[in-house]
């Protein structure tokens, strides 16, 4: 007993206030994970979902995956998915992010605004644009015709094509306000003695931009890239709700197929296994979010 | 950036780019407020009308009467889900990142790295393992599952943003505490957790967000129809009547006040959790 007193008296104590959200988060987050492991060596469908015996059966899953052409498919279709909505939300957001640090009298309260997109369900938004490409009603069709730019309707959410760049266009969107904030805040660390002493020396802006902005800017500019790819690449809501994974699976993310194993063709321990391939590229990727946040260094301080 | 005085033009100029790409960015919202006041048939006239000719609010009156896919039955639905996950999230987080700021304990870098990987998990990982888990707990097709799997997103980010806050605080307010008489937590409870009010309040309202916009959660641990929330009711009224979309945008309409309110009155919280490495669900 005196022991275990001893032991907390310090900064042991620490541990007492931290460990009812340590235990919650085992409970309700590491132990799923776990479990997501094994079902993913198992053979787990509604057979023998709740009860019956469940076997193990080594890699199968795993390489009947490898044979399915859709999974393949998921995977490009993931990537592709997340690195055009990195490039163009980055761009869109670098850019307004310049803008609106400007010195103008509305710059705050019209930035604050535009973060309204990042706020709302993502299940709205998935509404919002699918409405607007829907091919006969959609505003967007009615636009371009209006204006003669196409002669006919596109087939938004129908062709296969189009399906993925309407998802990326409605996830870009999305992303444009996380960017922007954080390039923002980015921005204004830069002391201005730096722009001043530039224009001095002659420097024009393009010259500034360059030369100070870009340079300075390159940690926060890294760990925007490697956070929007992971929130970017596990999307699952909005392209669920948009197109299904469709059609002929030309939107087909991983997170979406997982889902459509599991809970709609009720091969759980298949779905398990696709959701823990995405799982380990999502690490990987954090790792070298970890390396680029200084080391990981900062976060514990 | 360098020019202390913006000559009045300028302003001006500024001003009206502004107001053109906030126009630009938010048209998606403005066209679904304005979808949801129209009726069914100017709703498909081409060219489209920019207002509704005929203010129509059946759309919204409607839904309070017919029973199944009652939208103001799943706001309430929501409501209760994500103040559920909101109050759970901020009470574990807040003692859980004062102990992270303040005492260096054993065991506490791989509990931070672990708070920090698990904002990084897809859903997808976690949903069927949860969906064992509640059904075996009763948990299953109640708002508790929902809740309870809510509640696992608020937390990891609410202990990484608060322990910044209460990194902040000065140590002699603590020990000014303990020469007082306060223990160490009365002291946690009575002088930092105040002092920590604007962290708390970022957390709260983040938490309660992310809950609010959940999907896959909500729609996967609840099968029935009037106790799911909002965003599962969307997707449900989606499947069965897919182009009217007039109650849909109405529907979405109403999904967003929350968001609409919170927005209004507590930006200044919004931008500093974002700026502060706010993830996304």
């Amino acid at each position: 007993m005196s022991r275990i007193k001893a032991f907390f008296r310090h900064d042991n104590v620490g541990l007492l206030f931290a460990l009812p959200a340590v235990v919650y988060m085992l409970v309700f987050v590491g132990y799923p994970i776990v479990h997501n492991i094994v079902l993913g060596f198992q053979d787990v469908d509604v057979m023998n979902f709740l009860h019956g015996q469940k076997h193990f059966i080594g890699l199968a899953n795993y390489t009947t995956l490898l044979h399915d052409e859709v999974f393949i498919k998921s995977i490009l279709n993931t990537f592709v998915f997340t690195i055009s909505c990195l490039v163009f939300q980055f761009l869109i957001g670098f850019a307004l992010a310049l803008f609106f640090n400007l010195k103008f009298s509305i710059a705050k309260p019209v930035r604050g605004i535009l973060m309204m997109p990042w706020m709302i369900p993502m299940t709205v938004t998935a509404l919002m644009f699918k409405f607007m490409f829907s091919t006969k009603v959609g505003v967007v069709n009615n636009f371009l015709t209006g204006f003669g730019i196409i002669s006919n309707n596109i087939e938004w959410l129908t062709d296969q094509k189009m399906a993925m760049v309407s998802v990326i266009i409605a996830n870009i969107w999305i992303g444009i306000p996380f960017n922007m904030i954080l390039i923002s805040t980015g921005l204004t660390s830069i002391p201005g003695e730096l722009y001043e002493s530039a224009s001095i020396d002659g420097a024009n802006a393009v010259q500034q931009f360059f030369r100070i902005t870009l340079p300075l800017m390159r940690s926060t500019i890294e760990s925007i890239l490697v956070l929007g790819f992971i929130y970017t690449f596990k999307v699952f809501d909005l392209v669920y709700v948009m197109t299904s994974g469709g059609p002929v699976n030309a939107t087909q993310l991983m997170s979406t197929y997982s889902y459509k194993l599991s809970f709609d063709n009720f091969l759980y321990s298949k779905g398990s296994a696709v959701a823990n391939v995405l799982l380990v590229i999502l690490l990987l990727v954090g790792i070298l979010y970890l390396k680029v946040t200084s080391g990981g260094e900062d976060i514990y301080e | 950036m360098n020019d202390v005085k913006v000559r009045p033009g300028r302003n001006a100029f500024r001003c009206a780019v502004a107001i053109l790409i906030a126009l630009v960015l938010l048209f998606p919202m403005l066209w679904m407020l304005n979808t949801s006041l129209k009726t069914e048939a100017e709703i498909f006239m081409n060219p489209p009308t920019l207002y509704p000719h005929t203010l129509n609010l059946k759309s919204y009156i409607s839904q309070i009467e017919t029973g199944d896919f009652n939208m103001f039955r799943s706001f309430f639905n929501s409501l209760i889900i994500s103040v559920g996950a909101m109050l759970i999230a901020v009470v574990l987080a807040v003692p859980a990142s004062y102990a992270i700021a303040r005492y260096r304990f054993r065991g506490r870098k791989p509990i931070l790295l672990g708070f920090l990987v698990t904002q990084m998990l897809p859903v997808s990982v976690l949903l069927t393992p949860m969906f064992i888990m509640f059904r075996n707990m009763h948990a299953y097709n109640t708002w508790l599952a929902p809740i309870l799997a809510d509640a696992t997103i608020g937390i990891p980010f609410s202990i990484l943003i608060l322990k910044n806050y209460f990194a902040s605080i000065p140590h002699e307010l603590e020990e000014a505490a303990y020469i007082d008489g306060c223990t160490r937590f009365s002291a946690f409870i009575r002088i930092l957790v105040p002092v920590a009010k604007p962290g708390v309040a970022v957390c709260a309202i983040f938490s309660l967000l992310y809950a609010w916009g959940d999907l896959a959660y909500g729609m996967t641990f609840i099968l029935d129809q009037p106790k799911r929330p909002i965003t599962a009711g969307i997707f449900n009224f989606m499947g069965q009547y897919g182009t009217k979309w007039s109650y849909l945008s109405a529907f979405a309409v109403v999904s967003m006040i929350p968001v609409a309110i919170i927005f209004v009155f507590m930006q200044k919280y919004i931008i500093a959790g974002m700026t502060s490495g706010a993830v996304k669900g």
